[in-house]
């Protein structure tokens, strides 16, 4: 077959093709469409999960039961079930399992750009890295049979570039052959943890390193490429493409499999090289191996920058830097400056919206939490004053409505969200009697990663209906009394509730119930218009910040496109100039 | 020689699908093909671009700047946001529209200016207008399509089988119509 594929489908038909039964994951960019790819396959059960960690030890379990098993997540997932990590590297797997875990350096949506392959080294299980869709294929296939010989969890490591990558690529949809299910494992030395167990577990542990150290030196994932000029360039993932690129006379150490690091191969390939440049994205991890084993004629971030997302021009950048190239790339035009950014924004019609909007004029302390909803820190509605990682607004609510009784606070978080990590502080926050107001912006779906379905959707990653968790029933049976519902769409009512509950010295909970106007469906209603004659120039509907609205000459206009005709700007209106209906321009 | 494509625009208009059918053209037109994206939150209405490298055998997939041949842009401001990924040579269809800016105020005028200050092979052409003369508003980037696969010198009937492979089977001849409008488009 000869197809343009992604590395996230590449990933999953790797999958396929290894004999994998059960997939789970937590929608997170850039990782979310390698489930969205597995759940095409008729014979691998796929299921979004409602937190990374839940999905590891569902993953975990099935490998257990004897089943080829694999989970999906963006690198911050890691940290959420770094702690099923830690401990699977002791128990190891029953049938092959393999842990999908997604970069991002650039940080192109993501609230940090920590590098994968630590924690690969912190676990002590093997890493993959592939450069494209290709190798994402066979390398994912590989995976499963590394992890079933060597009895332990191997991490697949992708970036942005590789998962959004799209290639042509020649393949065929054959399975492998001599993968029969295993039967469920019955080994309780090995798979209970208690310290006598675990003890023991840990020397197996060291025992595998040696022998994967063995592997790593071997395998023809890391290979040594011979050129004619007496550069080396030791390199990884997508940077191996550019480096290949810029400079495909040097020698190459590609390294596909980067922990346990071939240092062997590694002493073999520098040997009698003058110059040796380590090329990778993010944390000097190849160049700390190296220069730990005691090789000293190579450099890396010396040259290369250690954040950010490398590019071509920033890799010729460095090996210009580093005296081996010179500047091939001409840059002919300069971008205008201060041209005004285009930064992201809620769409027309958000159901997140109001609630902003409400909370500005109420002037109260925001903590925030990841999704669409983070959008509402952005100006004009700048109404949201930390956002540090999943779950935190209820539990720094917590903290912050403890330490200053006299500031009114409000907690925002989303519903993907709310049941990912935000269960447990609210449950702290009921029995420790705080008093603050969360509100939960239950727009039914994980918005911000592309409308994946949670637990209150009503239906599964297959989109067959499935049962739905009921939010207020679920936050009553914690035991707190003020739970109210609001359609934010109703703004008056919605204002009105928030406010009361702000001045209650008492826990509340707000669940706001408007769905996301993207998605699973597209809702676009009658839009409205501004009788120009009405408005009198105060700006007020522009301070809601809807990307619909636009201003010429005095006057606010509506684009009627854009527009899905959610009436918050008429609500907003002192004038009452806008009005639903066609504009008669 | 490989030559390379930058796909600009707004989150949501489309761009990313325009690069597609493009990129499936390209295939089918026996090219080696790579592209390049971001989602995520760029796509909620914020700067979007996607790069297409074609040729005979294509390694990297993210083009340096200046080494780019040809601009598909579906906005004004975009396009000039852009321009550092171009050169001489290259050439650029632009859909002659601005699309406002939450809180910012864009000079039209100055955007136009400077676009056509490079020198560059510029065609603009409001296609947001073209598509309300033959009432297919939903069908603007494809149009655009045929009339870049012109500029680009490739044959319409790999973008056809394109349209036709990629898109679900409603839209089909909504999108071949929005194509040969496009491509007969003077
Ligand atoms: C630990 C972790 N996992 C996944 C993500 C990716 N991610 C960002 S926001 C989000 C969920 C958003 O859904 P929701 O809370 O319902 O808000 P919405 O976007 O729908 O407004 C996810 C999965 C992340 N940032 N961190
Ligand atoms: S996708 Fe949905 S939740 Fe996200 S900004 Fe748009 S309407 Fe709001
Ligand atoms: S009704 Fe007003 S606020 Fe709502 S989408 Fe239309 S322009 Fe935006």
């Amino acid at each position: 077959m000869r197809k343009i594929i992604s590395g996230n489908e590449a990933i999953a038909i790797g999958a396929y093709r290894a004999n994998a039964s059960f997939a789970s994951g937590y929608p997170g960019t850039p990782s979310s469409e390698i489930l969205e790819y597995t759940k095409t396959f008729e014979d691998i059960k796929v299921q979004w999960a409602s937190n990374e960690k839940s999905a590891f030890e569902q993953a975990l379990g099935s490998s257990i039961a004897g089943r080829r098993s694999f989970v999906t997540m963006k690198h911050v997932g890691l940290n959420v079930a770094a702690d099923s990590l830690m401990s699977s590297s002791y128990t190891g797997v029953n049938a092959g399992f393999v842990v999908v875990v997604a970069d991002d350096p650039g940080m192109h949506s993501s609230q940090n750009e920590q590098d994968t392959r630590l924690f690969a080294k912190f676990a002590q299980v093997p890493i993959l890295e592939p450069s494209d869709a290709k190798e994402a294929m066979g390398f994912m296939q590989y995976a499963f049979s590394l992890s079933e010989e060597y009895d332990t969890p191997v991490i697949l490591r992708s970036t942005t570039r590789v998962s959004h990558t799209q290639e042509l690529v020649y393949f065929d949809m054959h399975k492998l052959g001599g993968t029969e299910d295993k039967l469920l494992a019955k080994n309780i030395s090995k798979y209970v943890l208690v310290p006598k167990n675990a003890l023991l577990r840990h020397k197996k542990l060291l025992e595998r390193n040696t022998k994967l150290q063995k592997l790593t030196n071997e395998t023809p994932l890391n290979r040594i490429e011979q050129g004619s000029l007496n550069v080396g360039i030791i390199t990884s993932g997508v940077s191996y493409l550019y480096a290949k690129e810029l400079l495909p006379e040097a020698n190459f150490l590609k390294i596909g499999l980067s922990w346990p690091f071939p240092i062997d191969l590694a002493k073999e390939f520098t040997k009698n090289l003058e110059k040796v440049i380590v090329i990778e994205e993010l944390e000097p991890y190849i160049e700390e191996q190296l220069k730990i084993a005691g090789i000293n004629n190579v450099e890396g971030k010396k040259f290369f920058p250690q954040d950010g997302e490398f590019n071509l021009d920033i890799v010729e950048e460095g090996l210009v830097k580093a005296s081996v190239l010179e500047k091939r790339h001409k840059k002919y035009f300069e971008v205008p400056k201060n041209l005004p950014e285009r930064p992201p924004v809620l769409c027309p019609g958000c159901p997140h919206r109001p609630i902003f909007d409400i909370l500005h004029s109420l002037k109260v302390y925001v903590t925030g939490d990841i999704g669409c909803y983070t959008l509402g820190a952005a100006p004009p509605l700048s109404s949201i004053h930390t956002t540090v990682c999943m779950g935190a607004s209820i539990s720094m609510g917590y903290g912050i409505a403890k330490a200053s009784q006299n500031h009114k606070i409000v907690s925002v978080i989303g519903d993907s969200t709310f049941l990912h990590t935000g269960i447990q502080p609210l449950i702290d926050a009921y029995v420790n009697n705080v008093a603050y107001t969360v509100i939960i912006l239950d727009n039914s779906i994980t918005a911000m990663t592309g409308g994946q379905p949670d637990a209150v959707s009503g239906f599964n990653i297959k989109n067959e209906p499935a049962p739905k968790v009921d939010l207020e029933n679920l936050v009553r049976s914690i035991g707190i009394k003020r739970v109210f519902k609001v359609d934010q769409y109703n703004y008056k009512k919605t204002k009105e509730i928030i406010e009361q509950e702000i001045n209650t010295k008492e826990l509340s909970v707000i669940i706001a119930t408007r769905p996301c106007v993207l998605a699973p469906i597209k809702i676009k209603e009658t839009p409205y218009f501004v009788i120009a004659d009405k408005c009198i120039d105060c700006k007020r509907c522009l301070r809601i910040g809807c990307p619909a609205i636009g201003y010429k000459e005095s006057k606010a206009y509506i684009i009627e496109d854009l527009c899905t005709g959610c009436a918050l700007c008429a609500e907003v209106c002192p004038t009452l100039a806008i009005v639903k209906g066609e504009s008669n321009e | 020689m490989n030559k390379g494509i930058i796909f600009c625009g707004v989150g949501g208009d489309g761009i990313i699908t325009a690069s597609n059918i493009c990129a499936l053209a390209l295939m089918r037109a026996s090219f080696d093909v790579k592209k390049s994206e971001v989602h995520g939150m760029s796509q909620r209405g914020g700067s979007v671009n996607a790069f297409l490298v074609f040729g005979k055998k294509v390694y990297s997939f993210l083009p340096a700047k200046g080494s780019l041949n040809y601009m598909f842009a579906s906005e004004k401001l975009e396009a000039l946001r852009n321009v550092d990924y171009l050169n001489p040579d290259s050439k650029l269809l632009v859909n002659d529209r601005i699309v406002p800016i939450v809180g910012a105020n864009i000079d039209e005028v100055q955007i136009e200016e400077n676009l056509k200050s490079y020198s560059l092979d510029l065609k603009l052409v409001n296609f947001n207008d073209v598509a309300k003369q033959h009432n297919m508003q939903k069908a603007v980037n494809t149009i655009m399509l045929g009339y870049f696969s012109k500029i680009i010198e490739i044959d319409k009937k790999y973008f056809i089988r394109a349209i036709s492979d990629n898109l679900s089977p409603k839209l089909i001849d909504i999108n071949i119509e929005a194509f040969e409008i496009g491509f007969n488009l003077q």
